[in-house]
């Protein structure tokens, strides 16, 4: 038993306010250059100076509501300071609500002197925010730029707790991460809510289905943001997108054992560097096979002491695994699925909705710390709160220069300014055509085109996702929206676009890096309004 | 007695502290090597697999 904390009695604010601290103290490790003077651009993750109010885009509405939030938050505070608090914010609500899960009274146990432990409990508190503010899960993510979805990771333990304990309003409150983030932060969320809600109560099945109707409730509401624009959205979901999403070995044990130690996410690129060697991924994947016997025996032992979460969460874990197993291992089931409900594409990139398994781990870790506290290490336990760090060193220093930040080159506000200034209606399209850009101002980062973020107009662009193989291949995933389809296919047809363009109602064409004058030659009529070695704006 | 096991289980925390921070040193070591240039093209795939 532990009488202290090297030798102090924390304080209980302090054993309140640490994994606060410690998950700031993770981010700021985390990001690293990424807070550094301007934006951070990588993949989805688009900020861009006085984003616009309102979805103009076409397709699936995956970025709503968390980009009105942003530029909401963008009118008071400059744009990169609020890209940089969201991002910071994502590891103390992630690390303070993973502490919040492990009950106060597990560690708390009584001293010689009578009083409570609280060494023991801030060392289980701090292992457990530990662990889930520094993992594969948020890490590839991160990495990935979706930082939507890492909102309702972050709250995910608030909800679940919220849950657990009842009430409406306090669930709303809970969820409002998740709401901020969109779709995928609320599937994710309600993933493991859902469970814990039903299983929270021993009363009969009318209670719990009074638990479950008020849960989805609750999330339905808080998700109309998305669901009423998806709803009457007449995009597809393309079947190609389940082998181009499915999880993938990341690692020596394979996908099963990449999504066990919480990677396997489908991109390569969003790898943790280094994540793949044997060492640490073998010692990884130890520690989630630790971290679940201990959750399990906790879950166990403490079940007449109705743990009110334990059992829904670990129901939500391992459905959450089956969703991402059954794209790795079982597309058929997957495609059959989309072909007769577009409305299981989200499930293609199953590795997400391994979430409520890394908040399983978490809780599991923190356990396993305690029993470190009570039967081995005493206050030395504490020193365990570095493990998840140590087993994913690469993680730091916005994983070693993949995340960093950079300014925009004036030609994009010049643009900006003049697109949005001027009252005429009509879409700008923007070209290249293609999604993804890497900018050597941004160094060489891969990001989803700014520009389907910059302006207050429909932007037209090519939403079709094009995925490599390792083999040299590409799988390509068709565009969901039926104008960007039309657009592209003109595009492709090499010829003259003006009066294609114009007959679809675009009014501007914006030509981003070094090719401009093959585009110029296909706009006859076209008038440029702004031009610099960067971008090539012409109004039709 | 009780302090030679307490002794024992500090020094057996140390040694898989030592292999963790190992492990973890030789990550960042190759990691931080010179990796090639990044790309600068103004297409890319939606990543890789």
């Amino acid at each position: 038993m532990s009488p202290s904390l090297y030798g102090m009695r924390p304080s209980s604010s302090f054993v309140r306010i640490a994994p606060a601290a410690l998950g700031l103290v993770l981010g700021l490790l985390a990001l690293g250059p990424a807070l550094g003077p301007g934006f951070t651009l990588r993949y989805d993750m688009v900020f861009v100076p006085g984003p616009v109010w309102g979805s103009h885009g076409g397709g699936f509405p995956r970025a709503v509501p968390s980009d009105q939030v942003v530029a909401l938050l963008s009118a008071i505070l400059p744009g990169q300071i609020v890209q940089k608090v969201l991002l910071v914010g994502i590891f103390v609500l992630a690390a303070a609500g993973a502490a919040a899960l492990v009950p106060a009274d597990r560690t708390a146990d009584r001293t010689a002197d009578g009083t409570a432990d609280t060494a023991g409990r801030t060392a289980a508190r701090l292992a457990a925010a530990a662990f889930y503010a520094w993992n594969a899960y948020l890490a590839q993510r991160l990495l990935l730029g979706q930082w939507a979805l890492l909102l309702g990771f972050a709250g995910l333990p608030w909800a679940v707790r919220a849950a657990a304990r009842g009430g409406v309003l306090r669930l709303a409150a809970a969820l409002l991460p998740a709401a901020v983030g969109g779709f995928q932060a609320m599937l994710v969320t309600a993933v493991a809510v859902l469970p814990v809600a039903v299983w929270r109560t021993a009363d009969g099945w009318r209670a719990r289905a009074r638990a479950l109707a008020e849960s989805v409730a609750t999330m339905a509401v808080l998700g109309l943001p998305w669901l009423v624009p998806a709803l009457r959205s007449d995009a597809v979901a393309d079947p190609a997108g389940v082998a181009a999403f499915a999880p993938r070995a990341d690692g020596p044990f394979g996908t099963l054992g990449s999504l066990l130690s919480l990677g396997g996410i489908w991109n390569a690129e969003a790898g943790v560097p280094g994540q793949g060697s044997w060492g640490t991924a073998t010692v990884r994947l130890a520690l989630t096979a630790v971290a679940l016997v201990t959750f399990v025996r906790q879950a166990r032992s403490r079940l007449e002491e109705r743990e009110p979460y334990a059992r829904g969460l670990a129901v939500g874990a391992a459905a959450g695994l089956v969703v991402a197993c059954t794209g790795a291992f079982a597309p058929g089931v997957l495609q059959w699925l989309m072909g007769v409900w577009p409305g299981f594409g989200p499930f293609r990139d199953g590795q997400l909705y391994i979430a409520p398994f890394a908040l399983v781990l978490a809780v599991g870790f923190a356990a396993a710390v305690a029993w470190l506290d009570r039967a081995v290490l005493g206050r030395f336990a504490v020193a365990a709160v570095a493990v998840p760090v140590l087993v994913l060193p690469t993680f730091a220093l916005g994983a070693f220069g993949r995340l960093g930040s950079a300014e925009y080159p004036d030609g994009w506000r010049a643009v900006q300014a003049i697109v949005n200034r001027d009252p005429a209606p009509g879409a700008l399209v923007t070209l290249p055509w293609g999604a993804y850009r890497a900018f050597g101002w941004n160094g060489g980062r891969v990001v989803l085109d700014p520009a389907t973020k910059a302006f207050a107009r429909r932007v037209v662009w090519d939403d079709a996702l094009v995925v490599g193989l390792p083999g040299g291949g590409r799988i390509r995933v068709a565009s969901e929206d039926p104008l960007n389809r039309r657009i592209g296919a003109v595009v492709a047809g090499g010829g003259p676009l003006t009066t294609a363009f114009a007959a679809e109602g675009v009014r501007y064409v914006l030509v981003e890096g070094q090719n401009q004058n093959a585009f110029l030659s296909r706009l006859p009529g076209a008038i440029p309004v702004w031009r610099d070695g960067e971008l090539l704006l012409m109004r039709l | 007695m009780e302090g030679e096991a307490f002794v024992l289980k500090v020094l057996a925390a140390l040694v898989i502290g030592a292999v963790l921070a190992g492990l973890a040193s030789v990550a960042v070591v190759n990691v931080a090597s010179p990796a090639p240039a990044p790309p600068n093209k103004p297409l890319y795939n939606y990543g890789g697999r």
